[in-house]
């Protein structure tokens, strides 16, 4: 793309046990901005959030952040060098507060962050309905809110790269329409985004660029409106979009 | 009435003990999906611990220290690392079955290699009795149910307070997203095995000066444990303590008042009534599993 990018994948290979899903994966992301990762079923999506984020291991080829090599590395690591991995569904531990379900997100710099309490209550002014419940369970939490609650713990630790699942599955669309908006303004701060989303039309339209993924290869790596505007895509992964 | 006042006192400290062995039951359930059926017997070995060190010649104390040692290296990190760990690769119901093995294993070896002969033990709390409202408290009962409420008090407030009880919180209720947050997971999990060690060693401290040491007594402790955590709640640190008391209480008075010989059966139809009517436990709350 001759961008500057983020993150790299060079021919990486990883699966789980006999079954490999992704086949030789390469593509940039570009830092700054928001990427989203579009293709059908099963074509290695989460996987590769998965590989990325040590989850899964690469049986070969590397990952590198900012220039430098992650592959394989494990997810403390990975927070410590600057990335968040925001998995689909529901990612909160319900019987702990929503407090401290955000401080959790903390752990991974141990003494590091001298200012944890502060970004905390930053991060609760930010978003006041979880300041309003900031002493409840998080199971009391909407759908909504519970993602808002992963978003804001994964920033707590000013990640460079969030790589987030599938943010929209299970929210009414007015919820969609604001945990997109919570995206974009992460990008104004500079951070660079990651996305794989089922409803692949809206997410594209607010992305700056897509990837399209088919069988664990990289088919296509466009600018988003290009690969919207793309006739053969548009009736492969975004027509009635239900398949 | 007099009676009655004595009876719960002692019910209370029965009860307590069940909680603290509850307690580590759901424990090791909640982290890492060990249903331990040797948890009986993992009550009946610290005191045999003590007895040994005390054979050698060391001073009680010193024996005790000894015990809660032996106990927290072998029942919290060589069981699991030994027994757990590679069992668990296979799935929870052999690991279940494994530990059935265990304690048919540790009920023998101290048949064999030590006695079968009941011993006494000695009490770390002081003897005699208090006169409350005219009747003969035992010290031994209220002791014993001071001890056991001070150690679940500290467990809790140390699991609620301390960021490392909020990170072992964290991975017993999604072990995925700890991990994606770098929490130490298999580190948390140690400590509960450790802290399951700690609360058998004392319940066995607490509760063999009363029943005495012998290989078979892990037997009804551990039955009765199962039942406390199942009929307060098999996933609720507070369901286990709930299921505790309850369980020693209706144990003490029912052998009273209903009938002795059916003493043991009573348990049992508390189980049967919580596991058709309240399935979730008196506390617990229904499980959610994603497939």
């Amino acid at each position: 793309m001759g961008i500057d990018a983020i993150l790299e994948l060079r021919d990486v290979v990883a699966g789980y046990g006999e079954m490999t899903i992704l086949n030789g994966t390469t593509f940039d992301v570009p830092r700054g901005a928001i990427t989203t990762i579009i293709g059908p079923n099963g074509a290695g999506k989460s996987t590769v959030f998965k590989t990325v984020f040590g989850l899964l291991k690469a049986r070969q080829g590397t990952i590198r952040l900012g220039g430098r090599d992650i592959t394989n590395a494990s997810p403390r690591r990975l927070l410590e060098a600057g990335i968040c991995y925001i998995p689909q569904g529901r990612n909160i531990f319900p019987e702990l507060s929503v407090r401290h379900n955000i401080e959790l997100g903390g752990v991974a710099a141990g003494a590091g962050v001298k200012d944890l309490a502060r970004r905390i209550e930053a991060a609760l002014d930010r978003f006041p309905v979880l300041r309003r419940k900031a002493d409840a369970q998080a199971s009391t939490l909407s759908g909504g809110e519970q993602k808002q609650l992963e978003i804001v713990r994964g920033l707590l630790l000013d990640p460079a790269l969030i790589l987030i699942d599938e943010p929209s599955i299970g929210l009414s669309p007015l919820m969609v329409q604001e945990t997109f908006g919570i995206l974009t303004e992460l990008r104004a701060r500079g951070v660079s985004v990651l996305m794989v989303e089922q409803n692949a039309r809206s997410a594209l339209e607010m992305s700056d660029y897509g990837i399209v993924l088919e069988l664990g290869q990289t088919r296509i790596v466009d600018r988003a409106d290009a690969i919207l505007a793309d006739p053969r895509i548009g009736q492969l992964f975004l027509g009635g979009s239900a398949a | 009435m007099l009676n009655l006042l004595n009876l719960v006192v002692s019910g209370l400290a029965t009860g307590a003990i069940y909680a603290l062995v509850a307690i580590g039951f759901t424990l090791l359930w909640q982290t890492s999906q060990t249903i331990n059926f040797a948890q009986g017997e993992f009550v009946m070995l610290p005191a045999f611990f003590v007895l040994a060190a005390l054979n050698v010649g060391l001073p009680f104390w010193a024996a005790v220290v000894v015990g809660m040692i032996a106990a927290l290296v072998l029942l919290g990190v060589t069981f699991k690392l030994v027994l757990v760990d590679p069992m668990l690769r296979h799935g929870v119901l052999p690991l279940a079955i494994a530990t059935m093995a265990l304690s048919i294993f540790l009920k023998d070896s101290v048949k064999e290699f030590y006695s079968a002969e009941a011993q006494a033990f000695p009490s770390i709390v002081p003897e005699g009795s208090l006169a409350l409202f005219g009747t003969q408290i035992p010290l031994q009962s209220i002791g014993v149910f001071v001890l056991a409420v001070a150690a679940v008090v500290v467990l809790q407030q140390f699991l609620a307070r301390s960021s490392t009880g909020r990170q072992m919180q964290a991975a017993a209720q999604n072990p995925t997203v700890a991990r994606i947050l770098g929490i130490p997971v298999e580190r948390m999990i140690l400590y509960t095995f450790l802290i399951n060690a700690a609360l058998v060693a004392l319940a066995s401290l607490l509760i063999t000066p009363i029943y005495l040491a012998k290989f078979t007594s892990g037997e009804t402790l551990g039955l009765a444990a199962f039942i406390a955590a199942i009929v307060g709640g098999f996933n609720q640190v507070r369901g286990a303590i709930v299921g505790g008391v309850v369980l020693g209480l209706v144990d003490n008075l029912a052998a009273t008042y209903v009938s002795t010989q059916y003493r043991g059966a009573i348990p049992l139809f508390l189980l049967i009534a919580v596991i058709l009517w309240r399935p979730q436990g008196l506390v617990g709350r229904a499980e959610e599993r994603t497939v």
